[in-house]
């Protein structure tokens, strides 16, 4: 089988070098990680491998880091669910309500920003966001003697910032999962006598769900992980599992305790995709 | 101009046997048909010639020579897609000239020859077009003019028409025959369409399960198909089971049936076919010798040319064919008798 | 049932227009929330004040003494050359896997195209430090060179599925004829699957460039103290405190990021023609 031994040779040689590639800088190093998650010590000077579970004792026991993650957790829930709130209307207003070249413009308008850069968003909601910032400033000018605002370092600043990175993840997948959506069967409902909320509530939202959960699941993942959003906006604020991972890496250089946080992190991501996708697997089959 | 020839090639994927043990002979400058129902296998073989499709066993010869493991691009072939294939990015001059400029013919000569080819294939001044501003036959005859300009020992040809409206299909079907007799190649083309194969090819190859069931020229195959699924395949026929007996079949409820050809041993099993357009129905038995069997109209299909009756008889059911040269239309329920000769009893396989 | 609007005259049309009108109004307002800030950002850049004072008072200082910053300056440089070297290796070697996957059927094809989503959906947090843990075990260390390998690894995956879906539009047809005409495989993927690939792989080759120039997270765990990269730069200047020049080449970084993905967007028709 000359041809065959040729073909072999040639999926060897065109494959190889990106997956060689992904196997030694983002495969081994995740085994890596998950090796000394599990070692005494990290991976400085010379002594001899110790097996320990303390590291991840270390999230069992302290109650704080459960807190933490639990932050986290609830971090991304509400940038998703405010994100779902803001996205869904919006993608539906562009991809029902506008047509022609004007909903391609607006739509390249709406994910424009998203593609630039992330750290350089936050950056912009800090100034704008500080005391006797752009906010405080106009807020001061339409309502001279208003009480000052000052979201710098909050809770509140790191949604917002959060919300405006992902938000178009939101209003991508919604919009995709929309525009597939036959305008017919909206006028077929109508011409039944359905009432706009049924229509809405009824036949657009359960058919717009494979977009609702893509969107939900693309913007959760990263929100949980998230570090330097929250060191930023949200000052002392802001700590959550993701700066205290990355503390551990780059101030405390505890790095298996740092990697064992992170597979829990990873651990929790899975479960909740594990336990949600039956659901959604469900609601997709009967859109 | 070159002979082709299969030699026992057999091609498996996995358990389904797409060819097995096939071996044909292609004669030089023929129009050769291969045709099968979907899945027989007629692609696997036109792809194993064009060296697409690497056979376990069996040579593939080109003018003597055995080229079953020597690569596509060294055997110099032409090959039309059903989809055509044409190169999007490039213009028409480009499509044509893309196998010349490979084998390094100079830009003037390669102009010279794209010139020839557009005019032989009908479609002058359209060199830089780009194949999405042509027409379904026009990128046909734009596939055809890159397939032959390279002069290759032969032309492959993979349902070319099969994307073409009816219409059309007729016209480049003529079309088609006729630039192969001008050019004089050998062709092989793969089709489903018992009618293209009669019309266009000088010789066809009815395939079945991956095996070879009949060769021979259309006229000769239809009218004396070797197998019920030969005959059925190609044309219609009315089917007749029966035993042996004195020199004839006697089919069960119908007496003896008397074939053109010899017949097998006393009392061992025999089949024979007759076509439709060869069975006479009357109202009446005519009381000359012929084979005849009674029976019980149940619809006579009505086309303006003719009428397709369909007729249940104690042989099952069959059908008779008749020109409408004005005679009253048997109805339904009506009792008639089929009559025929034994000259057009052919014996077949079962 | 009927709607309530459909009574009599006027009123018939007036409530879904209400309706509508007050749906654009909202998708103005998104809009106005996403551009904000950059816009905020941008016109910082020509303020006088250090601190971001207002009123707003136009001046083009920061610009100025962005010229004479060396830091942020060979931080650019760093970002653009690396970005660039990504751009090429990664649009390379993806393309290569690409067609692989896309024309040939072979076991562990599955495999091989579900292991492009990790990379994609493990946070860039966990991945980044777990490229520290074994860059700096393996004695490969950090630094630019680090840098490069990881980003490679992060833009792989795009390009593999950019290019992956360009593959899909077309099938081997293509290819088999240029063999039957005489192609050898090598002519037939240059002159045939390259230029057919080609949106594909210029689109890929724009996605890769932005991963590499707007990504942080992975370049704050791999750079080395000293040899940085923008984002990295911005970062550290940002926590700081606060100066303008900053803002200066952050309106930079981020015109340049836009710009590349509106020439993405119209190569790979992405959000469609409809
Ligand atoms: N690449 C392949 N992998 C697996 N099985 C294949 C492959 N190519 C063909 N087969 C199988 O081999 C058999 C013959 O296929 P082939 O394409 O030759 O049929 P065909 O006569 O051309 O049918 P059609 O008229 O539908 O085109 C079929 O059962 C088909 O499923
Ligand atoms: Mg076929």
């Amino acid at each position: 089988m000359r041809a065959e031994t040729r073909r072999r040779w040639a999926i060897a040689g065109l494959t190889g070098p990106a997956y060689l590639w992904l196997t030694l800088t983002i495969f081994l190093p995740l085994s890596a990680m998950l090796w000394f998650s599990f070692q005494k010590k990290g991976p400085f000077g010379r002594h001899e491998a110790e097996f320990t579970l303390k590291h991840y004792e270390a999230f069992f026991t302290k109650a704080y880091m459960q807190d933490l993650t639990w932050r986290s957790l609830e971090m991304g829930l509400q940038v998703t669910v405010i994100c779902l709130v803001l996205g869904f209307p919006a993608a539906y207003v562009l991809a029902k309500r506008i047509r022609g070249r004007w909903r391609e413009a607006l739509f390249l308008l709406v994910v424009l920003p998203f593609w630039s850069n992330a750290l350089v968003r936050i950056f912009s909601w800090t100034v704008v966001l500080r005391p006797g910032g752009v906010l405080d400033g106009a807020v001061q000018f339409v309502f001279p003697g208003a009480p000052a605002i000052d979201l710098a370092d909050s809770w509140n600043a790191v949604i917002i910032g959060l919300v405006h990175s992902y938000l178009p993840y939101m209003i991508l997948t919604c919009y995709l999962s929309l525009q597939a959506l036959d305008d017919s069967l909206i006028e077929a409902a109508r011409s039944l006598g359905a009432s706009a909320a049924t229509i809405l509530w009824r036949i657009v939202l359960p058919l717009a769900i494979p977009g609702i959960a893509a969107g939900a699941v693309l913007i959760f993942v990263p929100v949980i992980g998230s570090f330097f959003e929250p060191k930023l906006l949200g000052g002392t604020q802001g700590v959550v599992i993701g700066t205290v991972i990355e503390e551990q890496f780059t101030v405390v250089s505890n790095w298996p305790l740092g990697g064992a946080l992170s597979f829990i992190l990873l651990a929790i991501v899975l479960l909740i995709l594990a336990v949600s996708y039956p659901f959604l697997k469900d609601r997709m089959r009967t859109a | 101009m070159s002979v082709v020839e299969a030699r026992h090639v057999t091609k498996r994927y996995g358990e389904v046997r797409a060819l097995d043990d096939v071996s044909l002979v292609f004669p030089e400058g023929n129009f050769f048909a291969l045709l099968g129902p979907s899945g027989s296998g007629k692609t696997t073989l036109l792809r194993a010639v064009a060296g697409f499709v690497e056979p376990e066993a069996g040579e593939i010869l080109l003018d003597g020579q055995d080229i079953a493991h020597t690569p596509v691009h060294r055997r110099n072939i032409g090959m039309v897609f059903q989809n055509y294939a044409l190169f999007p990015h490039m213009s028409v001059f480009d499509n044509i000239a893309f196998g010349l400029s490979v084998r390094g013919v100079s830009r003037a000569e390669a102009r010279e020859r794209v010139h020839r080819m557009l005019d032989l294939v009908r479609l002058p001044g359209m060199e830089e077009r780009k194949p999405r501003q042509l027409s379904g036959g026009q990128q046909q005859r734009v596939a055809l003019a890159r397939a032959m300009v390279t002069e290759p020992k032969v032309l492959l040809l993979d349902e070319p028409l099969g994307a073409l409206d009816k219409r059309l299909r007729q016209e480049m079907q003529i079309e088609l025959k006729q630039i192969q007799r001008a050019v004089g190649i050998t062709a092989i083309f793969v089709t489903h369409d018992q009618e293209e194969a009669l019309t266009l090819s000088d010789h066809i190859a009815i395939i079945n399960d991956g095996r070879l069931v009949q060769v021979g020229a259309p006229h000769d195959i239809y009218e004396n198909p070797g197998s019920v699924f030969a005959a059925g395949f190609l044309g219609d026929a009315n089917i007749l089971r029966g035993r042996v007996e004195n020199g004839a079949v006697a089919v069960d409820g119908v007496g003896p049936v008397t074939p053109r050809s010899a017949l097998p041993g006393q009392g061992s099993p025999a089949v024979v076919a007759v076509r439709p357009e060869k069975v006479r129905i009357l109202a009446e038995p005519s009381g000359q010798a012929c084979n005849r069997v009674a029976g019980r109209v149940i619809q006579g299909v009505f086309s303006g040319t003719s009428v397709t009756y369909i007729v249940e008889t104690a042989a099952g059911v069959q059908r008779a064919f008749r020109q409408n040269a004005g005679e009253r239309i048997h109805g339904a329920g009506e009792g008639v008798v089929l009559e025929w000769s034994p000259e057009h009893t052919v014996v077949v396989e079962e | 049932m009927a709607q309530p609007w459909e009574g009599e005259g006027m009123s018939r049309h007036l409530l879904p227009r209400i309706a509508d009108g007050m749906g654009r109004i909202f998708l103005a307002l998104i809009l106005v929330f996403l551009y904000v800030p950059i816009a905020v950002l941008a016109l910082m850049g020509f303020n006088e004040s250090v601190h971001y004072a207002l009123p707003f008072e136009f001046s083009t200082k920061w610009y100025e003494a962005l010229a004479g910053n060396e830091r942020l300056l060979t931080a650019s440089f760093n970002s653009v050359w690396i970005a660039l070297a990504n751009t090429v290796v990664a649009t390379t070697i993806g393309t290569m896997a690409a067609f692989a996957l896309g024309r040939f059927r072979f076991r562990g094809r599955t495999v091989m195209q579900l292991l492009l989503f990790p990379p994609i959906t493990i946070p860039w947090l966990i991945i980044g430090t777990a490229m520290l843990v074994f860059f700096f075990w393996t004695g490969i260390g950090r630094g630019l060179h680090s840098l490069l390998l990881g980003h490679i690894a992060l833009s792989l995956p795009y390009v593999i599925i950019v290019v992956g879906a360009r593959m899909a539009s077309f099938g081997p047809e293509l290819e088999e004829a240029a063999a039957s005409l005489g192609a050898t495989p090598l002519q037939a993927f240059w002159r045939i699957s390259l230029p057919v690939l080609m949106p594909g792989i210029i689109a890929a080759a724009l996605f890769a460039f932005a991963v590499s120039f707007d990504q942080f997270v992975i370049s704050y765990f791999l750079a080395a103290p000293g040899t940085s990269v923008l984002p990295v730069e911005i970062f550290s200047a940002i926590r700081k405190g606060f100066t303008p020049e900053v803002n200066a080449i952050s309106t930079l970084v981020i015109f340049v990021s836009m710009g590349i993905m509106l020439a993405f967007a119209r190569l790979s028709k992405f959000g469609g023609e409809r």
